[in-house]
């Protein structure tokens, strides 16, 4: 297997010691990783680590075989939403694509059409951002980061503020591309059943620390759910730390 | 360089959708106009008996004072402020962040896209004084050498884009960082004007570069030193901005 991300002991400690600690894991091509685990356990922090919005304290991130600190090459070929989207209020839809447009040289205006028609924006396409919902915020943050048709795809909570329809639809596009073309995900969400819905692999993040990276079979073996697998995992964690 | 261009344009493009730079641009140009007409009607009333062309002869190298020492530090206050802090704070930074471009090239190409936003507004302000010169009867006399002036004005106005660029590394909110590009850009003026010892040693003491070069008779290996100073001013400026960016968690 292609291995299109790899962590190695990633530290990122912020100044109120929160963040993520020791994190090792790779990702092979194709797969659906998901990141699970409550608010605060360093889903984020993984996230900015792999795409430069922060740097680690310890440890080494590569991204297609470069390191994530030489961005044109680490992040050519991905693509990300982090926490809420990057949007200018007073630029359109369409705006927005045309300025991510420019780092891509693969990307025209068809492209540009059809990303608003599968994000379902394109009857938006030159109204303001901000005076989109936030479920309309969420799909443009999401057409943004599959503009340039990465090979990679990071998504923190990337049905936030989504109705039930349209979280559906993402994951049936998520899921789809997958398949298809056979792009790699990572997603981290604080809900079980949506990792449960769309990973092949589930990593459990608590309180920065990584406590397990199984397969969701191999998660779903001894557990009914997978949110039944993160509840016994933390358990196990502090029965450890109280013996 | 491709996705520096890219990232320019797309500051460009940013600057561009905001309004209040139009506001300012049409603003600035109506001073120039009014400068104009006020040394008109105060030869009309003092019956100077000066010709136009005369008095209207210098316009662009009088207005040179006012647009380099306070209009162009507006500008690009607002303009660094707006493409750093104002980013950082709002976390639409991120858009660029987030896509393949090194932080070099982004930290230098915003820096870069507020120096063309000044460089636009002298443009246009050079041909409004320029047409309000010759529409007024004063002639073409001086505009070449205003022209050159101009241009010449560009080298330190430059160096005060990066002078701002780097204070925006330095805090956080958008509204502390505008108070101290102007706290320190005015205190940096005074500081040259009024300490005649540190004077020659303060960059905003260059701003009107022209007059180096224009008007006096230098010879060109006394102003080797000025020229060296300022750019190890730019160099200080931009390295220690960039590292500051680099730095910067979004």
């Amino acid at each position: 297997m292609d291995t299109v991300l790899s962590l190695d002991h990633v530290s990122k400690i912020y100044p109120n010691g929160r963040g993520a600690r020791n994190i090792t894991f790779s990702v092979e091509r194709g797969q659906v990783v998901g990141l699970l685990g409550p608010n605060g356990s360093g889903k984020t922090t993984i996230m900015k680590s792999i795409t430069g919005l922060s740097q680690p304290t310890e440890g080494t991130v590569t991204v297609f075989g470069a390191d994530a600190a030489d961005r044109e090459r680490a992040l050519a070929k991905v693509g990300s939403l982090i926490e809420q989207p990057a949007l200018y209020e007073n630029l359109t839809a369409q705006d927005h694509l045309r300025m991510a447009a420019r780092y891509y040289p693969n990307v025209d205006q068809a492209r540009m059409d059809k990303v608003l028609e599968i994000v379902g924006l394109a009857p938006y396409r030159k109204e303001r951002c901000g005076k989109f919902s936030l479920g309309m915020k969420q799909r443009m943050g999401l057409g943004l980061a599959l503009l340039s048709e990465p090979e990679l795809m990071i998504l923190d909570e990337p049905t936030n503020g989504l109705d039930i329809e349209a979280t559906v639809e993402i994951r049936e596009i998520i899921i789809r591309l997958a398949k298809e073309k056979g792009v790699t995900f990572l997603v981290a969400s604080h809900l079980a059943s949506e990792i449960e819905k769309m990973c092949d692999k589930v990593l459990v993040l608590h309180e920065g620390e990584m406590l397990s990276f199984d397969t969701k079979e191999e998660a779903l073996r001894l557990n009914p759910s997978l949110e039944d697998y993160f509840l016994a995992k933390v358990r196990d964690k502090k029965g450890s730390v109280v013996l | 360089m491709e996705r520096f261009f890219a990232n320019l344009s797309n500051e460009l493009f940013k600057l561009r959708k905001r309004k209040k730079y139009l506001v300012f641009l049409i603003l600035g140009s109506a001073i120039c106009v009014a400068s104009a007409l006020r040394v008109l009607i105060v030869n009309y009333i003092t019956d100077g008996g000066v010709s136009r062309q005369a008095i209207l002869g210098g316009l662009m190298s009088s207005n040179l004072t006012f647009l380099l020492l306070l209009f162009l530090p507006l500008m690009a206050i607002m303009a660094t402020c707006d493409l750093f802090v104002g980013e950082q704070v709002d976390h639409t930074i991120r858009f660029s962040l987030m896509r393949p471009v090194g932080k070099g090239k982004i930290f230098f190409s915003k820096a870069a896209a507020a120096f063309l936003l000044c460089a636009f507004d002298l443009a246009v302000m050079y041909v409004v004084t320029t047409l309000t010169q010759v529409c007024l009867g004063g002639g073409t006399e001086g505009i070449l050498t205003s022209l050159g002036a101009s241009l010449l004005d560009l080298i330190p106005l430059a160096v005060l884009v990066l002078f701002f660029s780097l204070i925006n590394q330095l805090v956080k909110g958008s509204s502390l960082t505008v108070l101290l590009c102007v706290v320190c850009y005015v205190g940096l003026l005074i500081l040259g004007t009024y300490t005649p010892a540190v004077g020659g040693l303060v960059f905003t003491g260059y701003l009107r570069w022209h007059n180096l070069w224009i008007g006096i008779t230098l010879p060109l290996l006394s102003l080797l030193p000025r020229i060296g100073l300022l750019a190890g001013y730019g160099l200080v400026f931009g390295c220690c901005g960039y590292l500051l960016f680099d730095r910067r968690e979004a």
